[in-house]
């Protein structure tokens, strides 16, 4: 067993499915997905000396994979490529919900992704590696080279502009909007 | 509390949209390429650079042995790159061949100023060699009988390795293999430059030397002193892809000095626990040197500026006292009382100073100086107990302290000494050390 071998068994192995989870939760595309994975792991490759020095390795290799999947999520916006609110993607994994479920649910996560998409790289980094990977906000500051206080104020922002985009979706913000109306 | 509410419900629904399962075939694919790349990690190379760099840029965050390995490296990769001998100068040619055939070796790696990340080096031949880092860190290795000692003061541990393991890149062969593939010739010459009195003409190199590896170099200049021929300092520029240039400097070089031979002493020092190969017994023993480590709380506060007159010193730190005898006793002969007690600034064992801060209007002369120690924000810790004992472990959890308040060390580490030299009792230590927030 060689020090690499060695070094992948402690920083990769653990982390595989999570790895791949955060890419396909913001890509959700079966062709784009790939792609995007395999930039990440170039990525992570390209700075694997670093990596293996880093404070928080884990959180480091999870940023990449989520900047990566980001990156694709934000050009395939720019490209024009996004599947139109409403209409259902083809996958849609959970059996247990019923028709209508499905179908409101995968509009609200082509919404809910597309919002993200239009983020800032740093506030979405911020919201992905804290909201879905529900890494602490401490970790998140070693992993993207900031204080946690920046952190903080990424995933601030990015909440405030979501909520924006979102309105619609969240009832908190329903409530609000009409109590002042 | 409404805000939380939003802020919760908004992770929410980011959470209930992305948090999906992926689909078995989806995976399989993934799954391929983590299998490819997995494959292409074990089969790259070592890098013995860019590690380095980037570990020696953070304080000792953890894993001292790892940092001492890089130190190593450092070291290693520091005289690699020393150039060799072109016949386009005379002045570089005598440099680089004084380098390569010294008896002796001393200086200083910069790997930054701030926060300050240094390394002292010594080397003797026939394979006599010393890493003291300033993170309280220090390597003794004897290549003649293939024994090193790795002691941590911090934690106040030691490791003895013998035979094999000692092949460390610090071993003396491995820089001979490599001196050999530098490149004949500097790149370029700089021109020349006046620093303190010497006339300085630099070199520079922009392609690391065939056979070794440096990702990243931008330039490496040496700068040799025309009078003496000898190597002055070196500075060396990093830059990667979408970082800024990383700097590092290589200074206080001493070829063919006299060297303290008890830096490379292998006796461990006295209350140090050794660390055994067994994992169970190093995890026991870390533990209980943790128990006895030594717990200080850095205080951050402004201080002001100070006039003194200082004993420029290079050698082993055990001559502060009588360094500073001898200033006090030239401030007596000249007639100056001292305003403070004496103090020292240690920026490495080829360079540090001590003395007592005067009054403004002092005269001096030479080798003593009048130097001006501005105001800084400083970290200061009061140590009572006598002087000098158990310095480096001290300095170890003082700056440990440090870097947990979120400051960084900005310039070399200073002590004060006040009390009574005939009374161990009144005698007390402040350490301080300038420092800046971490970013």
């Amino acid at each position: 067993m060689n020090g690499r071998h060695k070094e992948y068994e402690r920083l990769i192995a653990p982390i595989e499915g999570r790895m791949m989870r955060a890419v396909w939760r913001v890509i959700r595309d079966p062709n784009d997905v790939e792609d995007a994975f395999q930039e990440a792991l170039l990525t992570v490759w390209k700075r694997w000396d670093r990596i293996c020095m880093h404070p928080n390795p884990q959180a480091l290799v999870l940023q990449i994979c989520i900047n990566s999947a980001h990156d694709a999520l934000r050009r395939k916006l720019r490209q024009g490529k996004w599947l139109e609110a409403g209409v259902i993607p083809e996958d849609i994994p959970d059996s247990t919900r019923s028709a209508a479920q499905d179908i409101s649910g995968a509009e609200q996560e082509t919404h809910v992704r597309r919002a993200i998409g239009l983020l800032p790289k740093n506030q979405a980094r911020a919201i992905l590696m804290h909201a879905v990977e529900e890494i602490p906000y401490g970790d998140i500051a070693v992993a993207m080279d900031c204080r946690e206080s920046t952190v903080r104020k990424h995933v601030a922002r990015a909440r405030a502009k979501l909520r924006g985009l979102l309105s619609h979706l969240i009832p908190a913000v329903h409530k609000e909007e009409s109590s002042h109306a | 509390m409404r805000n939380q509410d939003a802020n919760d419900e908004m992770d929410d629904l980011i959470r209930r949209s992305t948090q999906v399962e992926i689909p078995a075939e989806v995976e399989d694919r993934l799954q391929r390429r983590l299998a490819e790349f997995r494959t292409s990690v074990e089969q790259r190379p070592p890098s013995r650079w860019r590690p380095l760099a980037y570990s020696l840029t953070r304080l000792p965050a953890v894993r001292v042995m790892a940092m001492a390995a890089a130190a190593l490296v450092a070291v290693a990769v520091g005289l690699v790159v020393i150039p060799r001998e072109s016949t386009a100068s005379r002045v570089y040619a005598a440099a680089a061949q004084q380098l390569r055939n010294s008896q002796s070796l001393e200086y200083t790696i910069v790997f930054s100023e701030l926060p300050y990340v240094g390394v002292d080096f010594s080397y003797a031949a026939p394979g006599y060699q010393r890493v003291n880092c300033s993170w309280g860190i220090e390597v003794r290795a004897d290549h003649t009988a293939r024994k090193q000692i790795v002691l941590m003061h911090l934690t106040r541990m030691y490791v003895v390795e013998s035979g094999k393991q000692v092949e460390s890149p610090a071993n003396s062969d491995d820089w001979v293999e490599q001196l050999e593939s530098l490149p004949p010739a500097a790149d370029q010459v700089l021109g020349e430059r006046r620093v303190g009195g010497k006339r300085l003409i630099g070199y520079r190199l922009v392609k690391a030397p065939h056979g070794t590896s440096i990702p990243g170099l931008k330039s490496f200049d040496l700068w040799v002193n025309a009078g003496t021929r000898q190597a002055d300092h070196v500075d060396i520029a990093i830059e990667e892809p979408g970082k800024p240039v990383y700097r590092m400097h290589i200074r206080n070089i001493r070829v063919n000095g006299q060297v303290d031979r008890s830096r490379f002493d292998l006796t461990p020092p006295v209350g140090y626990t050794m660390i055994t190969a067994s994992s169970a017994k190093t995890r026991a023993s870390e533990t209980t040197s943790q128990q006895n480590a030594l717990v200080l709380q850095a205080q951050i506060r402004q201080a002001a500026a100070v006039t003194a007159v200082m004993l420029p010193m290079t050698g082993s730190y055990a001559q502060t006292q009588a360094a500073s005898e001898r200033v006090e006793s030239y401030l007596k002969t000249i007639g100056v009382t001292p305003v403070g007690p004496p103090f020292g600034r240690f920026e490495s064992e080829q360079s540090w100073d001590t003395g007592y801060p005067v009054p403004l209007a002092t005269h001096v002369e030479a080798p003593f100086q009048l130097v001006s120690v501005p105001a800084a924000k400083i970290a200061s810790v009061v140590v009572n107990g006598p002087w000098g004992p158990d310095s480096t472990g001290r300095w170890s959890a003082f700056l440990k302290s440090v870097v947990e308040q979120g400051y960084l060390p900005a310039g070399p580490p200073m002590e004060i000494w006040s009390g009574d030299d005939a009374k161990v009792q009144t005698q007390s230590t402040e350490m301080q050390i300038a420092v800046t927030k971490a970013k």
